[in-house]
């Protein structure tokens, strides 16, 4: 499992997650949240939501891809109710029938904000499997997101959400890891004679952490360093802006997670980057490879790849060697959300896999299909969701286990997370790797 | 004018008493009367005096008095009919002018009460000029007419419903004798013209037994002859049921017998006797000779769309028609769009707290 | 003047309206789409054959993987099948076609009466069964509304007045014209409610499709 010999310790990650305020009540008045949430709905919809809300034909089939639902079999999970409130405003508001339409559709209510907040964020990873499964092709989960900045802005995000973006947007750290903690992790993988090349002025490839690698998941951090070391790059990493995570995405704050984004983007500028890369988390993937360009309207000057995406294309391509190992490894990859049906990384991992010699058993869902680990899109941090991410890990463990898998390879520190967590709570013991720790364990010499 | 009995007359015209007694059988039986009501209709027609007829035809053709005279031969219907004793029929009596009007105010003081009248031909509305006798408008005459009547038999689907002159646009504004009357008892035997033996068998059936036991369907018919439709007894029914249609005239499929369907066969919603009865003395009806039924025994069959629409077919309006509708829900809906946008630009949020 | 008959009136007026209102309804509600706002294409594409990509989501969404839809199979495939019913009779049958050929002025072959008779008795058997389980089933009870329930029995009617008329069922004293004109009635009431409730993804949902096959394969997935 996972252990570091980092002077921060290693509980200090959940504990500082647990000290996150678990309650709160929005500070806005009920009418003005309910202006502000329509506010929301209203100016942001576009071309596409609006197409697809008019275009559901209630069949419930989405329920039938969401691991929330299929774990509780509660129909209030099912992801187009999730999205219900979004819906109503924008048949009342936008559609070109809102006349007729507000015949049968009532105001939303400050009542049914409050309400929603279950349903869009403690029981929606934004996974984006219901996106699949929709006959009438709706993505359901751009009408999560649209839901998610509602309530953000009438002030209903998740508290710990809610404290996480506020922390991030202000500070520009998360759960109190700063400049400070980097340095002194850049400085503790210098003593294990790792080099991490801090603020260069210029670089060909920038690299980027996050809070999770740097309290928890150190060795991954560690891992990159060295393959990037071993590839002989010109990288660095900025102390200005190293986090990859983006709690203004998750939290649904739109502005804070183009500030977020921006950080990233200009550091990437200031030294000349080519090439970002993201290390192992899940949302920061299409957060910057995507969503970055989309939000400002204008392309990036350097390319953007995921750790795991980089690793195969490095390997496939022949420039990193690695040792083939006797191949009993029996192994399954769990694709993350964000990076797999999000992002569209399924093959390097597994050609990075491959090189390695490892038995892949492929779960029952996997690729594009494969099932959230229930953790993703800011629910892993809150209290009021453990109950929901323990049911829903049941069914990891069973396509786990269904695939004949001793154990599971991913590249994501919330789905590694997770998966741990699951597996503490019902004694499971099929262990997690990391897929980059995997590859620089095992870098031919 | 005469009141002797119908048996006198017949006998007078040398029609033996088995041929008299062979009508009335082939009467019964055609009314679905059982054989013992043979002797009865016979006694009827016996001893019936010959009861005045008022015949008035009015704005019409003259097909609904061509279709019972037609002289194949002297039939028993037309003696019969001529027994009844037309006191008036405009057309066909042999005295004119002043002499027939004479004939006709005489006949309706004899038998006030009693007499039946007989119209064919619509009643035009929209200007009495439109169709006069000896100067005395269609309306006034059946007013006066119908008054002393004991019931009025509209023949012909003129009389009965309006008919072709009441055809969109209607410029005469023609109407039925029901929309004029509306206080005797109307049998409407419609048709365009009726089947003969359909205006004599109902004749017959109120001669017989009066007005009671003839069974009127909504529209007024006698249901005897206008309760089953075309199409419940076309003979052509196999090939509708198995979908074998002539798609155009003679085809392979009109030269096979197929049904007329597809070529705006109204067999499916018209109530008459073609199909069972036929015309010409049983020689044919229009679908035997290839022809879908226009449905000429119904109200307003000139206006129900085309006669080679089929009843599936509706009156969408034209592309002209189209393109407006969809013109101007392009302009609608482009109006509601532009206006969306505008209230969405509007409510584009006051930006959060800068960092 | 006596009135219209019921048959004459959905043969002529009411015909015309239903359809006018249909064309400017749709129309109405799929122009004022126009006018929203286009997500960015400013992020480099994965994939470069969206419209490709597009095409392929339309074909087979229809489809979905296995594993994802054997939680839901029985309403996948009746789903389609009545569809496929519903279109069969509609399209199919010789009468229909007659009225297609006078609008549009071409037709095609019809199907045999009693195969479209066939399919016709499974669409409303399905789609009877279907509605009842909108009923009961939890899913379906919590996310179903007035305009659910109202298009499902408007998709029915058609089916079941247009069986009683076919095969010149008229109970109670009823007459062939009247069933047929209830059939036709049932038709434009369809025709009219149409482009207000949820029928209309008839015409939006292929487009939904196209648009989101393209941009997964934007990010390179492949959906």
């Amino acid at each position: 499992m996972s252990s570091t010999s980092a002077s921060i310790p290693v509980e200090s990650f959940e504990k500082r997650v647990s000290d996150l305020p678990h309650q709160g009540t929005s500070k806005l008045s009920p009418e003005e949240q309910v202006a502000r949430a329509k506010a929301v709905i209203v100016s942001k919809l576009d071309s596409r939501s609006a197409m697809e809300l008019e275009t559901c034909i209630h069949c419930g089939m989405c329920s039938e891809a969401c691991h929330f639902y299929e774990a509780t079999q509660d129909a209030k999970y099912t992801p187009i109710h999730k999205v219900h409130l979004v819906r109503s405003v924008y048949r009342r508001e936008l559609s070109p029938l809102r006349w007729f339409n507000r015949l049968f559709i009532r105001e939303i209510t400050a009542e049914e904000l409050s309400e929603w907040q279950e349903l869009l964020f403690n029981s929606c990873t934004e996974c984006g499997r219901c996106d699949l499964i929709c006959p009438m092709g709706i993505q359901i989960t751009s009408g999560i997101r649209l839901g998610r900045q509602a309530l953000a802005a009438a002030d209903l995000m998740p508290p710990e959400l809610r404290a996480l973006n506020d922390e991030q947007t202000r500070e520009n750290t998360l759960l109190g890891v700063g400049t400070d903690e980097l340095h002194e992790a850049v400085r503790e993988l210098d003593s294990q004679g790792i080099v991490v090349p801090l603020d260069r002025p210029k670089a060909d490839v920038m690299l980027l952490t996050t809070v999770s690698d740097l309290l928890l998941y150190r060795q991954s951090f560690a891992a990159i360093a060295r393959i990037l070391d071993k590839l002989g790059l010109a990288w660095t990493i900025r102390s200005e802006a190293f986090e990859a995570s983006n709690f203004g995405l998750l939290s649904g704050s739109e502005d804070s997670q183009m500030l977020m984004a921006k950080r990233v983007t200009d550091a990437a500028r200031a030294c000349g980057a080519k090439l970002v890369i993201v290390p192992e988390c899940g949302h920061a993937y299409p957060a910057l490879r995507f969503n970055a360009a989309e939000q400002l309207d204008q392309p990036l000057p350097f390319e953007v790849m995921a750790i795991s995406e980089f690793l195969g294309r490095e390997i496939k391509a022949g420039r990193l060697k690695v040792k083939k190992l006797d191949g009993s490894k029996k192994v399954t990859y769990h694709d993350p959300c964000k990076l797999g049906r999000h992002g569209g990384v399924f093959e390097e991992p597994r050609d990075a896999l491959g090189a390695l010699g490892i038995d892949l058993h492929e779960m029952e869902s996997h690729g594009t299909t494969q099932y959230c680990c229930g953790g993703g899109g800011g629910v892993m941090m809150l209290a009021a969701s453990e109950e929901l991410r323990r049911r829903t890990f049941d069914i990891k463990m069973r396509q786990v286990e269904d695939s004949g898998a001793d154990s599971v390879v991913t590249s994501c520190d919330t789905c590694r997370m997770t998966f741990e967590r699951g597996a503490k709570l019902v004694n499971w013991n099929r262990p997690v790797e990391s897929l980059a720790e995997l590859v620089a364990a095992n870098l031919a010499d | 004018m005469s009141t002797a009995l119908v048996a006198d007359y017949l006998r007078m015209r040398g029609v033996s008493r088995r041929g008299f007694l062979k009508f009335c059988a082939s009467t019964a039986s055609l009314m679905a009367m059982p054989p013992m009501m043979i002797p009865q209709i016979a006694r009827a027609l016996e001893s019936a005096r010959r009861p005045s007829v008022i015949w008035m035809p009015f704005q019409e053709c003259t097909g609904c008095t061509e279709s019972i005279t037609r002289a194949h031969g002297a039939t028993i219907e037309q003696l019969i009919f001529e027994a009844i004793s037309l006191d008036y029929q405009h057309t066909l009596m042999a005295a004119a002018g002043e002499q027939s009007d004479d004939a006709l105010h005489e006949a309706m003081q004899q038998n006030k009460g009693k007499y039946l009248l007989a119209v064919d031909g619509s009643i035009p509305l929209g200007n009495p000029g439109y169709s006069t006798i000896s100067g005395i408008s269609n309306i006034d005459m059946l007013k006066e007419a119908a008054e002393g009547a004991m019931a009025i038999v509209a023949i012909g689907s003129c009389a009965a419903f309006g008919g072709i002159p009441k055809a969109n646009p209607n410029p005469t504004g023609a109407v039925s004798v029901s929309d004029i009357i509306k206080n005797k008892p109307i049998v409407n035997v419609s048709g365009c013209p009726p089947i003969p033996i359909v205006i004599t068998g109902v004749l017959a059936q109120i001669l017989t037994f009066g007005l009671e036991g003839l069974e009127l369907d909504h529209l007024g018919r006698p249901k005897v002859f206008y309760g089953q439709s075309i199409h419940d007894r076309c003979y052509r029914r196999p090939f509708y049921e198995r979908g074998q249609f002539a798609e155009s005239f003679d085809d392979e499929g009109a030269k096979a017998g197929w049904c007329l369907y597809k070529l705006g066969c109204k067999g499916p919603t018209t109530y008459n006797a073609c199909a069972t009865v036929k015309w010409n003395n049983g020689t044919s009806f229009p679908i035997e000779a290839g022809h879908g039924c226009i449905g000429c025994a119904e109200p307003d069959f000139w206006d129900k769309g085309g006669f080679y629409d089929p009843l599936s077919v509706t009156d969408w309006g034209s592309t002209a028609d189209i393109a407006i509708a969809a013109g101007a829900g392009v302009a609608l809906g482009v109006a509601a769009g532009a206006l969306a946008r505008k209230g969405q630009n509007d409510a584009r949020p006051a930006p959060e707290a800068k960092p | 003047m006596k009135a219209m008959t019921l048959l004459d009136l959905v043969r002529g007026p009411l015909f015309f309206w239903a359809l006018m209102i249909m064309i400017a309804g749709i129309l109405w509600r799929l122009s004022g789409l126009i006018f929203f706002r286009l997500q960015s294409r400013a992020a480099k594409p994965k994939d470069d054959a969206p419209i490709v990509a597009g095409l392929r989501t339309v074909a087979l969404r229809s489809v979905p993987p296995h594993e994802l839809e054997k939680n839901i199979t029985f309403q996948h495939f009746t789903g389609y099948a009545w569809h496929i019913g519903w279109f069969a009779t509609f399209l199919f049958l010789g009468a229909h076609l007659s009225l297609i050929k006078s609008i549009l002025g071409f037709a095609w072959p019809a199907l045999p009466n009693g195969v479209i008779m066939v399919l016709a008795a499974m669409t409303l058997g399905i789609l009877l069964t279907l509605w009842i389980r909108r009923w009961y089933n939890p899913v379906l009870r919590l996310i179903s509304n007035f305009d659910d329930h109202l298009s499902v029995v408007l998709t029915i009617l058609p089916l079941f007045t247009g069986i009683t008329a076919f095969t010149h069922w008229a109970p109670f004293g009823t007459r062939y014209e009247t069933m047929l004109a209830i059939h036709i009635l049932s038709v434009e009431l369809l025709m009219v409610w149409m482009p207000f409730g949820k029928i209309f993804h008839v015409v939006t949902s292929l487009i939904v499709r196209f648009r989101t096959g393209a941009a997964f394969s934007r990010r390179g997935v492949k959906a």
